[in-house]
């Protein structure tokens, strides 16, 4: 096999599991606009009664079941797009491959911490005769989940914004201004990880700061991210061609 | 792109602190080594302060506590656990540069990929059980003080207990490491590292105990369940981040480095 032919192997199906990123988009958006806890978001100081019966009345019942089984399904469906990130960083002109192992080691965690909010909502959800406390508690461990576990993705952002920087070749994988974009999301995403220490006002899980702020930046994050990745694998993918 | 790895021509650095760290920044040949010690060392302390000091949570409160005294502790420790806690959820993540030090180390020695990769593997879901769960479940516990006393009981339990919720991992993770240590013939790491690696496999079989028992030296506030095994876990990780200090100064870059895209896994 020569050296042209190796390297296609390389980035082979990258399109693909790249184009599985809109599709899976629509999954999400499809379930957030399902769950009725996100589209206005549950207020954090509800009594417990008030919150089984957000969970028990029968408009909701459905919605929130079936919203969080499509997350459940679709929520990890993002490590593929993180994968093609890691690999970007793989091609940077670093001397160690030591941010690409820091960015790896970040790219579980979220969608396992998501996955867990996911089955507390689940199981807050799941016996309507429970009592009330007990709904609230896992309603509370979701959103606390959901909300404010946001250390992997600030820590990728930062670890992707340190390897932009230090890939000092002529032409670099990714622009600067991707770098100092990563670092403005970690900083958008920062006060969600206070979020429990508010039941009300824009630190609260519903408000601005720890609901729109951080999920806003989550999903611009993830439009960004999909189109410079999007031209970083199709430029990957003509100089491979030219060599060949 | 070969030009951009070769080792830059020594510039010399200026005499300024802020121009040094200019320097640094643009000339440093270990620089991203040295970004994720340094990484290690600011989470360490904050990871130290946050239980330690802000939260009050180590050393441990006692497992026997009866539940007026624990819905006490939750009203005494609140903010303390909400804003310590909430530093975690910010960059509690920042341990991977931890792992990914390590994992570059056993790359460098002479033994197969497999060993890097099981480590890396072992350990990069482990603050999940390990740390953030204790701090979720401690956080559920303090946002709500009127909640029912059992349930803030219980709350009290997942947090102290899921705290050891990585015995297996510190356990099998330790020893894949001594064994790479022990094996190696590129000296990256001395061998008596390597026994002690083992040293510390072992409190995670003595920490067990604390799954079992509330009261006496194998609770989870015990002497030997919790101050031992904290001592040597200290001790270990103080060696091992001065030993991943040496391994980034003792390396010369154009002889030791694994470029970036030759690393395969």
């Amino acid at each position: 096999m020569t050296e042209s032919e190796q390297s296609s192997v390389g980035t082979s199906g990258e399109l693909l599991l790249l184009w599985s990123l809109p599709v899976v988009s629509l999954f999400w958006i499809g379930a957030f606009l399902a769950f009725p806890g996100f589209v206005q978001p549950m207020p954090p100081g509800l009594s417990a009664q008030e919150v089984a019966a957000f969970y028990f009345d029968p408009a909701n019942l459905p919605r929130i079941r079936y919203s969080m089984i499509v997350f459940n399904w679709f929520g990890v469906a993002l490590i593929p797009f993180l994968m093609l990130i890691a690999l970007q960083i793989r091609r940077m002109a670093h001397r160690t491959p030591i941010l690409s192992y820091c960015f790896i080691g970040c790219i579980a965690g979220g969608p396992t911490l998501f996955c867990i909010a996911d089955l507390f909502w689940l199981i807050a959800a799941f016996r309507p005769e429970r009592d009330p406390a007990l709904v609230q508690l896992f309603n509370d461990m979701a959103w606390i989940t959901f909300t404010s576990q946001v250390s992997f993705l600030v820590a990728q952002s930062v670890f992707l914004a340190m390897a932009i920087y230090l890939d000092r070749q002529g032409r670099p994988v990714f622009a600067r201004w991707v770098g100092h974009f990563n670092l403005l999301i970690a900083a958008a995403l920062a006060p969600a990880a206070f979020a429990p220490m508010a039941l009300e006002g824009p630190l609260a899980w519903d408000g601005v700061l720890s609901f729109w702020v951080k999920n806003g930046a989550i999903a611009l994050w993830i439009g960004v991210m999909g189109l410079v990745v999007g031209q970083a694998i199709l430029r990957q993918r003509r100089q491979e061609g030219a060599a060949a | 792109m070969t030009a951009a790895l070769a080792i830059p021509a020594p510039v010399p650095p200026p005499a300024s602190r802020l121009g040094r760290i200019a320097w640094q920044w643009r000339h440093n040949p270990k620089l991203e080594l040295w970004l994720a010690w340094y990484t290690i060392v600011v989470f360490y302390n904050v990871f130290g302060i946050v239980f330690f000091v802000v939260t009050r949570t180590k050393p441990p409160p006692k497992a026997w506590w009866g539940l007026p005294r624990i819905v006490e502790w939750f009203a005494e420790n609140r903010l303390g656990l909400l804003t310590g806690f909430g530093t975690i959820f910010f960059m509690g993540a920042f341990a991977t540069a931890s792992t990914a030090l390590i994992v570059y180390s056993i790359r460098r020695m002479s033994v197969s990929p497999a060993f890097a990769w099981s480590y890396r593997l072992l350990y990069s879901l482990a603050a999940v059980p390990g740390m953030l769960l204790t701090c979720i479940a401690l956080v559920a516990g303090a946002m709500r003080l009127d909640r029912d006393p059992r349930l803030l009981g219980l709350l009290y339990d997942m947090g102290f207990l899921s705290f050891s919720g990585t015995m297996g991992i510190f356990l099998v993770g330790s020893v894949v490491w001594a064994v790479a240590i022990l094996l190696d013939r590129n000296g990256v790491l001395p061998k008596w590292f390597g026994y002690f690696n083992i040293c510390n496999a072992l409190t995670e079989v003595v920490v067990a105990t604390c799954c079992i028992v509330k009261e006496g030296p194998f609770a989870w506030n015990g002497v030997i369940a919790f101050y031992i095994n904290m001592v040597v876990f200290g001790i270990y990780t103080g060696v091992f981040i001065t030993y991943l200090k040496q391994m980034i100064e003792h390396e010369e870059p154009e002889r030791d480095y694994l470029p970036n895209r030759l690393a395969l896994l």
